[in-house]
């Protein structure tokens, strides 16, 4: 059994509070239970010299050190600053009532922690237990905010010493959650811990102006400056744009033209612009089916207009809104009557549900997902499809943002009943899911040895289930596909199967829902998907 | 002593009312926040599933109805099973299922004990071998809640003290607040217990005591159930301070935050809400939120003015 961490360790100790031992992970499935080397690479000294690792010896924020006790002053007046101001109303509106219920109203009874995946799969490190950064923060509250005496925090247990350490392996911490609200899901109270986790990062984010690079300063700031956090910029669109075009005619003979801000368009689609990069072959599908479906849809080549990721959902509001907002004015310009989003978790969820209630006046301009108009398509016979054609075995990944937390669970399924013979669910699916273990940010941040630990530990769960999803059939020489249709979970899919091996070992692969639908149509001869990993 | 007792009572029900009030509007009166619902959404259609509307097209143009009684019936269901103790920790829950339905029983059973009062001042003769049906169901019904509540009460709160010790996630998470709680109701339902079973196993005197209390009139008890009664007044009092509320606010976290799928809509009492909150000052410190602008001014720099002007 792991060390028992306590609250006070991280104030107290000088060492590094957990190191994550390979031989307490859960155990995978053969070929992958074999220890071959440490699942998570070491910070050199220099590293470990400019960026604390005190938590776990992993990276995603990485503070340098204070220089001095004035300077480890200073930070932790300002996170004490910002912690108050979770409780205003002007600054804190947004998140304040679950908020207040979560901390003041958990019986700490830890029937969350079982949910939670990524404590599971680390082997029930302490520290990774959903309820640690609440209680934390509680008695950070109880001491330096409440400022309530030492014996009401003794008998409420609630006595911490902040130090610039504590709150540098906080920071950590709170990146060490996939915002997935497993736990939040079965909490009795009500509470959510995901919650938590989002608001500490705000805390850093919002008033110390931290937070993980990639997610940040290359990611949302990026996104609001050239047009989307992958850096591409309008002219580069157009040029990928092209690219597809010319891609779809060569594999299916179909000249297409991509209709790029079309004034009076019944929808503007929004894709995440992983996949211009990426995955262009999901937007080669995506063209195929709406022109073949006959739908009157745009793209725009507008600053946010045509990336639909929304980073700030995972820890800056004002980051979020402003990004839900110039979505919608590039909308609202090209005076489309709704917003349909593409295969992307986190932007449905921020972009139709979380958006609602920022979007105001002619800013709210329907949304919805793309989902349910494929099914409608599907269904509805306007394309051909010869499900002989997805002869191999597919199971379907639900993201979390999607799925759990917007409900939409069907459409994908009776899409995949339909054009996927070997459609096998993974156990457990739909609203009780595993998150692919790159969610809130993990999938894109690349920093140090953080991605190991995200293969190692976040997403160890999903691989599990993923191999026992395919245990029929585990061998390499039968091909297997993960529709994921979430370019997040697509890019965690992608560093996660090459971290294990799994297509040269296993023959996993992984891939949309519409490469799916176009590789089952009857009328486009060559098949179009591709058994090549990338 | 019955004097005492009476004015006592009077005083621990109206703080647990007045205190329990105070703390549920606060929560209430908390500003709407950003949708935050996680599903399953119970008065959704395909709640077994967790289906929500967002999965049919143009979901605004389509009824949205809602089963509010499937969703009340559900949240108050739970205070008697407790499900998912259940599945993730059967010894736990074996332990705190009763602890938590003898609240709910000795509640009940105070609420009956008023109501046999007013019925024995009207002249109800409330007994095994009362004339009456209804004063023979009354005295069976008290004695099932009441002998129900001090049973399961003092049984659960010594598992709860002993689950919390021997649990290691729990003892974790454990402070000296809650074996201060385990005790302290372990004395009431424990004082409770014994003044039933060994000196009022009619519970003769819990009807006594509460005539006395609806008319005014000091009873004249057993010290053991006069004990008991002092427990349970101070047991009332100290109830608000705990985080007892969460019997209630449990279910409206679930309708007002977990199952809140209500779509913000143009020109709606909502958008109103959120307009006035949007045009608040904010003071976060970071480099990239101006200082002394609004939520909406920090959100889309001109756009503010024009989208309220918009909306009016
Ligand atoms: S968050 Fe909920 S489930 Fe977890 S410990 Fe608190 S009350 Fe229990
Ligand atoms: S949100 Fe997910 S990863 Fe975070 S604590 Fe809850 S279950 Fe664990």
């Amino acid at each position: 059994m792991n060390r028992l961490i306590k609250i006070e360790d991280f104030s107290s100790c000088r060492e590094q509070l957990v190191e994550i031992d390979p031989a307490e992970l859960i155990p995978l499935p053969p070929p992958y239970d074999k220890i071959e080397k440490p699942p998570i690479r070491k910070l050199t000294d220099d590293q470990l010299k400019r960026m604390d690792a005190s938590l776990d010896g992993v990276v995603a924020i990485g503070l340098p050190p204070p220089s001095g006790p004035e300077e480890e002053k200073a930070f932790i007046d300002k996170f004490l600053a910002g912690l108050a101001k979770l409780f205003t109303v002007e600054n804190n509106w947004t998140f304040l009532q679950p908020l207040v219920h979560t901390l003041e109203y958990c019986v700490k009874c830890q029937i969350c922690s079982d949910s939670c995946p990524t404590y599971i799969a680390s082997g029930k490190q302490e520290i990774y237990r959903p309820t640690m950064r609440p209680e934390i923060l509680r008695r950070i509250i109880s001491k330096y905010i409440k400022k309530e005496n030492s014996l009401v925090r003794k008998f409420k247990s609630s006595d911490i010493d902040l130090t610039w350490q504590t709150l540098a392996r906080l920071a950590e911490l709170a990146y060490r959650c996939t915002l997935c609200r497993r736990c939040a899901q079965v909490c009795p109270i009500g509470c959510d811990n995901a919650l938590i986790s989002r608001e500490i990062r705000k805390i850093f984010s919002q008033e110390m102006g931290i937070a993980p690079k990639e997610i940040h300063e290359k990611g949302s700031v990026q996104q609001l400056r050239v047009g989307s956090s992958t850096g591409m910029t309008s002219a580069a669109l157009k040029n990928i744009l092209e690219f597809v075009e010319e891609e779809i005619e060569e594999k299916t003979g179909r000249k297409i033209k991509i209709p790029l801000d079309k004034k009076g368009a019944d929808m503007l689609i929004i894709h995440n612009a992983g996949e211009f990069m990426a995955w262009p072959e999901n937007l080669e599908a995506f063209a195929i089916i709406l022109d073949a479906a006959g739908v009157d849809y745009t793209l725009s080549s507008e600053i946010a207009g045509y990336d639909s990721v929304n980073y700030g959902v995972w820890y800056d509001d004002f980051q979020f809104a402003r990004v839900a907002i110039l979505q919608s004015q590039v909308a609202r310009a090209l005076g489309v009557r709704k917003i349909s989003l593409g295969e992307c978790g986190h932007a449905h969820k921020a972009g139709i549900v979380i958006a609602d209630r920022v979007l105001v006046g002619d800013l709210n301009i329907p949304r919805e997902s793309t989902l349910p108009l494929l099914e409608e398509i599907v269904m509805s016979g306007k394309i051909k499809l010869d499900p002989g054609r997805n002869n191999f075995p597919v199971t379907l990944h639900d993201p979390c943002n999607m799925v759990r937390l917007m409900g939409i669970v069907e459409p994908q399924r009776r899409i995949l009943r339909k054009i996927a013979p070997q459609f096998r669910e993974m156990t457990p699916h739909g609203v009780e899911n595993y998150c692919c273990g790159g969610g809130s940010g993990f999938a894109i941040t690349q920093s140090t040895n953080f991605p190991d630990w995200r293969n190692a530990v976040s997403g160890r769960m999903k691989f599990k289930q993923i191999l026992e999803a395919f245990q029929d059939v585990p061998g390499p020489e039968v091909k297997k596909y993960v529709c994921a249709p979430c370019s997040n979970c697509k890019g965690q899919f992608r560093d996660m199967f090459e971290y294990y091996g799994a297509w040269k070992k296993s023959g996993i692969m992984y891939g949309g829902l519409v490469e799916l639908i176009v590789n089952a149509m009857v009328d486009i001869e060559k098949p179009f998907h591709q058994w090549e990993w990338h | 002593m019955g004097t005492l007792i009476i004015v006592l009572t009077y005083i621990a029900y109206v703080l647990i009312v007045t205190i329990y009030t105070i703390k549920v509007r606060k929560w209430l009166k908390m500003p709407p926040h950003i949708r935050w619902d996680l599903y399953p959404v119970i008065h959704e259609k395909h709640y077994r599933y967790g289906g929500s509307y967002y999965e049919e097209q143009e979901w605004w143009t389509k009824p949205r109805p809602k089963n509010r009684w499937r969703s009340l019936l559900y949240s108050l269901k739970d205070n008697f099973y407790m499900g998912e103790y259940y599945k993730k920790n059967p010894l736990y829950w074996l332990f705190l299922l009763p602890w938590h339905l003898s609240f709910i029983f000795i509640i009940a059973f105070h609420i009956l004990c008023f109501f046999a009062a007013v019925s024995m001042a009207c002249g109800l003769e409330i007994g095994a071998s009362s004339a009456s049906l209804s004063g023979q169901s009354f005295y069976y019904i008290l004695l099932v809640t009441g002998g129900f509540s001090f049973i399961a009460g003092t049984c659960g709160s010594l598992g709860m003290i002993f689950i919390r010790l021997y649990d290691r996630s729990l003892r974790t998470f454990s402070m000296p607040m809650n074996f201060f709680n385990y005790i302290f109701f372990l004395i009431v339902y424990g004082s409770g217990l014994i003044a039933w079973l060994a000196f009022d196993p009619t519970l003769d005197e819990y009807r006594t005591y509460w005539l006395g209390l609806i008319t005014l009139s000091a009873p004249a008890l057993h010290p053991m159930t006069l004990l008991h009664i002092v427990l349970f007044d101070l047991f009332l009092i100290y109830l608000p301070f705990t985080r007892s509320t969460h019997y209630i606010t449990r279910i409206l976290a679930y309708f007002f935050i977990r199952w809140d799928d209500e779509p913000n809509q143009r020109g709606s009492k909502m958008e109103g809400q959120i307009i006035e909150l949007l045009g608040q000052k904010v003071s976060w410190g970071a480099p990239h939120i101006a200082q002394g602008k609004s939520w909406a001014e920090v959100a889309t720099e001109p756009g503010f003015i024009a989208i309220k002007k918009d909306s009016k």
